[in-house]
Parts: structure tokens; sequence; C-alpha cells
């Protein structure tokens, strides 16, 4: 690229072609002031206050918008830019209200910072004040467009980095304003409450909205969210020991940019929730009794080695947490591996599809542990699978639109209508279920158009000749009938996947179904023959539910594998494990978290320590779970919330949100993150990690766990694809496994079997994620924004079917499966096929586990049941 | 009186028409204006999803020209200039006697919609002056009565639609 030489305040600056002013100067250290730039947003040019002087031309520029050229003299601060500068301020104060003394953005409002900067007090102007009313009927976002200076942020935020497309200019000149279709309030545009519009607004026209507070907070702290698997870097805003403001970290190269979610950004709230444990409890005589600390660990450790005497090993259970950090995650399966040598562990990822996750890395022979979502936006072409990120993990959404917005191919195989859809180059509408066959049909194709990487294969890869003999005999027709997709349909699509490197983003839609395994070993399969998992922006991105689901795996808190995803099945792991730990290690495989309920319902489980998990809440037939924990002897919660588990156990332990404790979450791409504590902890609760070294010393292991420091060395000592990283409280990724030479190989093609289980019902059921719950919804339900915004449980469905069934839009119904019922309100609509229904996950109590059962087969892995026939009815008026 | 109800076949028809034109979302705002009268606030949806951009800046772009409107106007549109030879022309009574003869004010549409009355900042007729135009024809050196008989010209008859 060529320089261009200019003089910048009398200093002498080469810089590329194609540099703008601004960031020629910002690159010398020189400050100017702007309004309307953002790194990460487009040059736009609104505000003028970067303007500079150019002493040659005496030419005054928007630096933000002017590339630096050839022989320029600029001046970045003379008097006469200054004077323009001061006016520019002037009549933007005499269009803003003297409002500032209560205006929640505080020492954060920039336009006051720079008039402050340049000098303007008064703007001895007459005051012209656009009046427009205050909106805040949403429980998320105070919009005062009287404080909007028209810098166009929030549209270009909504346009480019989020996508959503809900707001942009309205009007003319003095009447101009951001606004939605209609001058509709946000909660009736297609706003999706990100909040990145409130993050990036330099004035008070936008504000998080706080019942209690206002202003700026008192301190301010980096931290990770604690939702979902993104881990977006947040920065959390704490005023007397509450977060009163959460901004996305203005760190570079995180996962999120300036970007959040709904919940990330307004369901923190929950930190507050008066459904917080403060203090260890037991229960006695049915009432909650609140216990010393002491007294707490010695219950716990007699009991478990009651248990472990009377009725062995086996007969104890432990559920670790996807929401738990690293460090309490890998200490509670060591405390379960060793002092009371049972490998029934498991954690909550196992409803959300963790088991594929180790099925893809034992696939990949552990390579691609690390694959950062910016990847996705260099992708040559992105196919999305039973995902719906919008609403699951939003910032992975905003990846993908960006993406399709700069004209990657996307295709989305969905059989529900969900936002990615109008960025969709190609739709697949394909019977829930039936993913495996469209996979597998997509891949023949491309084998038959030789639109694959030999030379990827022949270096990488094993076992093509079978692979191609096993699609061979696949009968597209047959396919086309299974999927419920035209033969031409599948065409395009490997029309536009060939010659590609693909980056495939797999979802709830496969990672919960019965054949996930299946479809997701057929995904596998198409990656490696076209060569797209090498390349850092493509491969297999896998959107996990919660915020440590990976960690959790990591840290083998999972009832067949071992921490370094080390599987227990392998004898040298075992041996070299049980050494570290001074401990022999059982080669039984633990009980997963379904089969622990299955063994407490036949009375096999004795004693069963739950951390930061809520199975009556979140695992299907929730009567069912609720008896079966009943019948355990001796439960005890470690929970920050007292929920529907907690209300059921014998002991409860109060433990740590992460922003009141130290650790580090990993999050979908790998990406390692510490956190450090922010909160003060609410009561006597203690840091999950800092309860469990308690046990452990209790238990007479070693070394005693005083300091997380301890537990932290001894990890990096043991577990290879963390190491030291662990150590340096920096972002660090996922190591790759140490041997990873051999070839992967590629799996003969299965089809779908023909099982149909919906004889008898009319619909299928597809369970969605909501926006503003995470999972089950135990923590975001406990969140007063989320409350006061939840409404109705709205059952989506087709206009055909409803018509069909004598119901209207917003008429009561009752989705009845062969488990149980759930009522809700019918919501009809456009784009959703005719016999399917989408319940929602998370609301009511997420009444939909309520329609689920738990499997009666023993099989290890539960995937899940992302469909399933039900019956709708109209509920009748009470 | 009510505006008719838009025909969305009409406006399929024209959206079709503009689909894959580059830059077609101001000539295809302009055929659906031409056609309604307005542009019809139920138009946008439809175009923002053929055009593939959102609605909220399909109505930010309805709203920044003056050419568009997303209110229903009258069927003969009045557009008065207020240039600098206009005005120096009289061009201020002759506005006056329009908003009197037609009991409208300036942006206003008569409830039979058979009228509106806008104001042009210049019609570029100023050698005409004072000048209006009633949709596409101009009337120029007019006088209060003048203003009287063309505005005559346009009033319903009986039959009229």
């Amino acid at each position: 690229m060529r320089n261009v030489t200019l003089t910048i305040n009398g200093k002498t600056v080469r810089c590329p072609t194609g540099t703008s002013l601004l960031d020629a100067c910002t690159a010398q250290g020189i400050k100017i002031p702007t309004l309307c730039h953002h790194p990460q947003l487009k040059p736009f040019g609104a505000c003028r206050l970067c303007i500079v002087e150019d002493k040659k031309s005496g030419r005054i520029f928007a630096s933000c918008v002017t590339p630096a050229s050839q022989d320029m003299d600029i001046q970045t601060h003379s008097d006469r830019v200054l004077r323009h500068r001061r006016n520019i301020i002037r009549l933007m104060m005499a269009e803003h209200p003297e409002s500032c003394l209560v205006c929640s953005k505080g020492n954060h409002c920039q336009l006051r910072m720079i008039a402050a900067q340049l000098g303007v007090g008064q703007t001895r102007l007459y005051p012209m004040h656009n009046y427009n009313g205050i909106e805040q009927a949403n429980p998320f976002i105070v919009r005062d467009l009287t404080k909007c200076i028209l810098c166009g942020k929030c549209i270009r935020a909504d346009h480019e980095l989020v996508a959503a497309g809900a707001i942009d200019y309205n009007h003319r000149g003095f009447e101009a304003r951001p606004s939605t279709l209609f001058e509709q309030p946000l909660e009736k545009s297609e706003c999706t409450f990100c909040g990145t519009c409130v993050s990036l607004c330099p004035t008070g026209a936008l504000s998080m909205k706080n019942v209690r507070y206002v202003g700026t907070p008192q301190e301010e702290h980096e931290s990770i969210c604690g939702f979902c698997a993104a881990g977006c870097a947040i920065r959390l805003g704490v005023t007397d020991g509450q977060v009163t403001e959460v901004t996305p970290s203005p760190q570079n190269g995180t996962v999120n940019g300036v970007t959040l979610c709904v919940r990330g950004h307004f369901a923190h709230d929950y930190l507050k929730s008066e459904q917080r444990l403060t203090a260890p409890m037991i229960k006695k005589d049915g009432e909650w009794v609140e216990i010393s600390w002491k007294e707490a660990i010695d219950t716990l450790s007699q009991n478990l080695l009651t248990a472990k005497k009377e009725h062995g090993s086996r007969t104890i259970g432990f559920m670790g947490s996807s929401k738990c950090s690293n460090e309490e995650n890998y200490l509670f399966q060591k405390i379960a591996r060793t002092a009371l040598e049972t490998n029934n562990i498991d954690n909550g990822g196992h409803l959300y599809g963790l088991p594929l996750a180790a099925r893809l890395d034992q696939r990949l022979g552990g390579r691609f542990r690390s694959r950062p979502l910016s990847g996705l936006e260099q992708a040559q072409a992105i196919f999305v699978i039973g995902a719906n990120p919008g609403n699951s993990v939003p910032v992975a959404g905003y990846h993908i639109k960006r993406a399709a917005q700069n004209g990657t191919p996307l295709i989305l195989a969905d059989p529900l209508p969900t936002d990615l859809r109008r960025f969709a180059s190609l739709r697949l509408d394909v019977i829930p279920g039936r993913d495996l066959d469209m996979v597998n049909a997509i891949s023949a194709m491309l084998v038959e158009k030789k639109a694959y990487d030999a030379s990827y294969m022949a270096e990488h890869t094993q076992g093509f000749s079978f692979f191609r003999a096993g699609l061979g005999s696949l009968d597209f027709q047959r396919a086309a009938k299974i999927t419920g997709l035209k033969p031409e349909k599948l065409e395009q699509a490997a029309t536009i996947l060939a010659g590609k490197k693909i980056a495939f983003v797999v979802g709830q839609g496969v990672l919960q179904q019965p054949k996930g395994m299946e479809t997701l070993d057929a995904i596998i399969n198409m990656a490696l023959i076209t060569g797209s998992l090498d390349n850092g922006s493509s491969g297999i991105y896998l959107l996990h539910r919660e915020n440590n689901q990976v960690g959790a795996l990591d840290m083998g808190c999972v009832p067949n594998g071992l921490p370094g995803r080390d599987s227990l099945s392998d004898e040298n792991a075992r041996k070299t494990w049980g050494c570290a730990w001074a401990s022999k290690i059982s080669p039984d495989p633990g009980l997963s978290l379904v089969q622990m309920i299955r063994e407490a319902d036949k009375g096999n489980l004795k004693a069963l320590y739950i951390m930061g998990e809520n199975p009556a809440r979140s695992l299907p037939n929730p009567p069912l779970v609720k008896s079966a924990l009943e019948t355990v002897d001796f439960v005890v919660v470690q929970d920050v919330l007292m929920t529907e588990t907690a209300q059921l156990a014998h002991m409860i332990l109060p433990g740590a949100a992460f922003a009141e404790k130290q650790g580090a979450f990993t999050n979908m791409e790998g990406r390692i993150q510490p956190f450090h504590p922010v909160l003060p902890l609410p009561g006597s609760a203690r840091p999950d990690w800092e309860i469990l070294g308690m046990l452990a010393h209790k238990l007479g292991m070693e070394p005693r766990y005083s300091e997380i420091g301890d537990l932290q060395k001894e990890m990096a000592r043991l577990i290879l694809p963390y190491g030291e990283t662990i150590l340096n409280a920096k972002v660090s990724w996922v190591g790759d496994a140490v041997q990873n030479g051999d070839p992967m190989a590629l799996t003969t093609p299965v089809c779908w079997d023909g099982e149909d289980p919906s004889a008898g019902y009319a619909f299928t059921a597809v369970t969605g994620s909501v926006r503003l719950h995470l999972g089950s919804g135990t923590r975001t339900s406990q969140s007063p924004r989320v409350r006061a915004w939840d409404g109705q449980v709205s059952i989506e469905m087709s206009q055909t079917d409803a018509a069909s069934l004598g119901i209207e839009n917003g008429d009561p119904v009752t989705v009845v499966s062969k488990t149980g019922r759930m009522q809700g309100a019918a919501r009809l609509v456009h784009g959703i096929a005719e016999g399917l229904v989408r319940v929602p996950a998370g609301v009511e109590g997420h009444a939909l586990a309520g329609l689920l059962d738990i499997p009666q087969t023993p099989g290890a892995i539960y995937c899940g049941q992302k469909s399933f026939p039900v019956n709708v009815e109209k509920s009748n008026e009470t | 009186m009510k505006p008719k109800e838009i025909d969305m076949v009409k406006l399929h028809a024209i959206i079709g028409e503009f689909k894959d034109v580059k830059w077609g979302l101001i000539p295809l705002l302009q055929a659906v204006q031409e056609e309604f009268g307005y542009v019809p606030p139920e138009s946008i949806e439809p175009v923002s999803e053929a055009m593939n951009i959102c609605p909220a800046t399909v109505q930010g772009v309805v709203t920044f020209y003056a050419g568009f409107s997303l209110k229903p106007k009258g069927r003969y549109v009045l557009r008065v200039c207020r240039g600098t030879a206009c005005h120096v022309k009289g061009g201020q009574s002759i506005l006056s006697s329009v908003k009197k003869h037609l009991s409208l004010q300036e942006g206003e549409t008569s409830e039979d919609f058979q009228f509106s009355l806008e104001t042009v900042a210049c019609l570029g007729a100023c050698f005409v002056a004072p000048a209006m135009m009633v949709n596409r024809t101009y009337y120029g050196k007019l006088s209060p009565n003048k203003v009287n008989n063309v505005i005559e010209q346009y009033e319903k008859t009986e039959g009229d639609g």
C-alpha cells in the first residue's frame, strides 16, 4: 500500500493511503473531540466536531470522513478550528434541555464532557428545544429524544452491528429524529432491546432504565457475562454494592465488541433478587433453620461419607454446573472422583448438547478447539442448522447477520421462522428432527459434483471411499420425502456450498434431537470432505447454551470424561489422573444427569450434591424429578437462588454469582476468560470454590485449597489444554490435544430410521428459546426487568392451523403431549409451517418441561427432545 | 369520508416492476405515490421486504422528501409559489384567496379528498409570477379573481367519482 506524507500540527507524518485524517491524528496522540465517530461503526461525518484546518488550502474538513492526502498541512487546534468547534457545541447546547442535574448519563455524557473541554458554559443563543415525550413504558430503555443530537450512532449500531433494523432517521431538518416504523414505541418495533444503542449514545437520549438510581455508577469493573455461551466481556457499573449499569467492555478483541443482548445488558438485576440465598440452612421439621458454615460442612461431609460407607460410591451423585467457574467444576469432580470414588458426575450442559461437543472433539482428534466467532465474518459460506441465535446466543447471531449483509451466502435449515430469515440466501424448511438426511443428501450432491477438497482429504482424513460408497446408495427422492424438502432445494444448497469453505453453525435443533449424534457426524463428514475445518474462518460452531458449558466439559465435570477432555475409558488417562490425585479412578462410567434421576426414582441414589443446577425446573417431567429427589436420603443444593430444587433439598449452601467471586469461564469459542469479584457477597454466602475447598479439607483431601491460587496452580500443572495460562489472569484459548497427527475418519453415513412416534397426534411441537430467558430461566426469571416484561406464554402456530381449530390470535390454547399439558396464548405467525407449533422455553417456570418425559431407555446420552408430538386445543374461557 | 382502501394487487404489481432495479427505492416510491396519490403506510413493509431494506429506513426516505406523503392527498394538489418574484407580484394575496376559496390551510386536504393545498419555495416560473400549479398544470399571472376561476374548473360536479 502506498503512503502519503503530510504535516500535522507542524510535524511531518506518513500514513497509508486512505487513512482518515482523524485516524492519522489519533495515531500521533492528538485528541480530537468526536460525537458521531466510533471505531466499530462506519465513518459518518454527522456531528462535524472533528473538524481540522488545512493551512494550504484554507479549507476546513471533518477529519473522520476526509482521507489524509499528500502535502496537506493540518492544524487540529488552531484558533479558527476551536472557534468553529465551540459554535457547533453552542448550537447543540441551544437545542439541548438543561436537565444535566437529573440526567442518568451523568459523567458519561460526551456532549457535556466536550462542552466542558471547550469551555462552553452558556450558549448565549436562544434556546430551541425539540421537545419529544420521554418514552419509558418498557422495562429496559428510557428514550428521551429531546436530548438527541442526531449523531446517528444508535441507527448505525442497529443496522451495522446488530442488524435488527428497528430504527432510522425520520423526517428532516429540525424535526429529524431516530424513529421506529410508524413512530411506535420500541416494544412495538423490531427492537430486540440488546441495548447496544444505549451504550453508544453520547448523551442522555438513550439510557438504561433503573428504578431506584440515576447518575454515574460509583465504580466500574470488568467482568464476563454469566448468561449464554458467548461469554461477552462486560463492564459492571456498581453503586452501593449493586449493579446499576452494564455496558460492553471497552477492551479490544472481545467476542462481543460493543454489542450485548437484552439478557446481558438488562437481566443482571437478578443478582439483587429477594430469592438470593444468604446463609447455610438445614431443613428441620419442614422449616429452614440457619446454621453455621462449620456445621454445614460437617453435616455435608458426614452425610456423603455415610452414604458411601453404607450404600457404596455408586449411590452418590454429583451435579456440577455449566454456570459455575472452571475452578469450581474441577474441584467438584475431583472431590467426587477421589474422596467419594464415584464417576456419577454431570452438569446441566447435558441437556443442551454437551455430549455432542465431546463427540466433536473426539472425531476431530482434539483439533480446532478454539474457533473465534469473528471467523464467521470471513467465511465463504455459512450453513446454519437448527439454530436460532437471535434468541439463544444473540452475539453469534450478530456475527452471522453481519456476514450475510456483507454478501456471504447463508443457508438456513430450520423448520421455524427465525430472525435470520431475511438474511438467508436459501431457506430449507426441513421437517423437525430430519436434518440428518438433509445433510447427507447435500453431501452426496457435493460428492457427485466432485465439489470436495481431494488434497485436503488425502492429507488429513481417511475413509473417503467407504463414505462415498455409503452416499452412493442414497436415494434423493427418499431423502426429499423424509426431509420434506424438494430435491431442487437440496440441489440449490449443494450449488451454493460447492467449492466453498463452509462455516457450520449448529444449534439446539441438532444438539437436542434424538438423532443429534448422527446428524453431527454427518455435518462433520461434510466439513471434512469440503476441507472446511482447517481454515480459521470456517469449521463447526456449536451454539452452546450456557456460559461455562465448555468449561464444565473441559474440567471433566461429565460422567465419561476427565479434565482436559481426557476420556474415562482411556486407561492411560485414568492412570495419569489417579497418579496426580494420589487416588485410584474407577473405570466405570458414571451416571449422567438424566440417569441420576432415573436411579433416584428407583431408590438407588442415597446422596446427591447439586451445585448451581436446577433439575426440578430444567429437566423433563418435573413431577417425576421432584418425587425422585424426595426419595434421596440427603440432597444438598449449593446455589445463588432459592430454586425449585433448593426447596426440595435437605440442606442449602449459599454460593456466589459470577460477579461476587473469582474464577474463569470458557466460552463456546474456547476462549478462557478470567473474572474477578466486583460485588460484595450477600449475607454469609461464600464463593463456590471456597465452599468446595472447605469440604475437600474436611474430607481429608490434599492440598488445602484456602486460596483460589492453590487450585489454579494445580489445574495449570495438570490440565494440559489450559496450562500455565490459568495463572496469568489474562484471556487465553483452549489448546489442542498434544498428539493430533492422526487422520480424521469419515464415518459411514446413516439415515433416519423411519421411527415416527406421532400416531394419534395432529401437531409437532418444537421447543424454542426466547430472547429474554436463558435455558430454563432460573436466573432470568428472577430479574425484575424481565419480570416486568414477561407477559403471556405465546404458543406460535400457523394461521391455517388456527383457522381449522377455530383459534384466533391471542386465544387461550392448551398443548397436550403424552406427558403433560401447557397453557398459553395462541400467536399466529406468518411463515410457520402447518402442523407445527412453537412452545417457548424458560417462561412461566419453564412450563415446557411438563410436556416432556425422561426417556426410559438406559442410554448414557440423552440428547433431548427438540420436537415431539402434541395436540393443540382451544382452552375454555374461565 | 375515508380514503379508499388501497389495492394490494396494484401495489404488488408496482413493487414487482422495481424489485430488481438498482437504486430502485425512490423510483418505486414515486410510482406508488403516482398510483395512489400518496405512499400508503401499509405499503412500507411490502416495499421494504422487496427492496431488502429495513422498514424504518423506507419510512425515513418517505418522510425526508417533501415529494412523498404518507397521508392521502386530494385529487388535485394546489402548489402555490412563495418565491421572491411571486412574493413581489402579490403571491401572498394569491395564497390567501386560495385558502379562503378552499377553506384550507397549508398542508391540509379537504374532507372530500378533492383538494390539497401546499406551498412551494419556487416553482421556477418567475416570468409568469405570481404562479401556482394544480397537479402538473401551471397557472401564471394570477389574480385573486383568476384563482377562483381556476379552482372552479376542478371543483366536483355531479356524477364525479
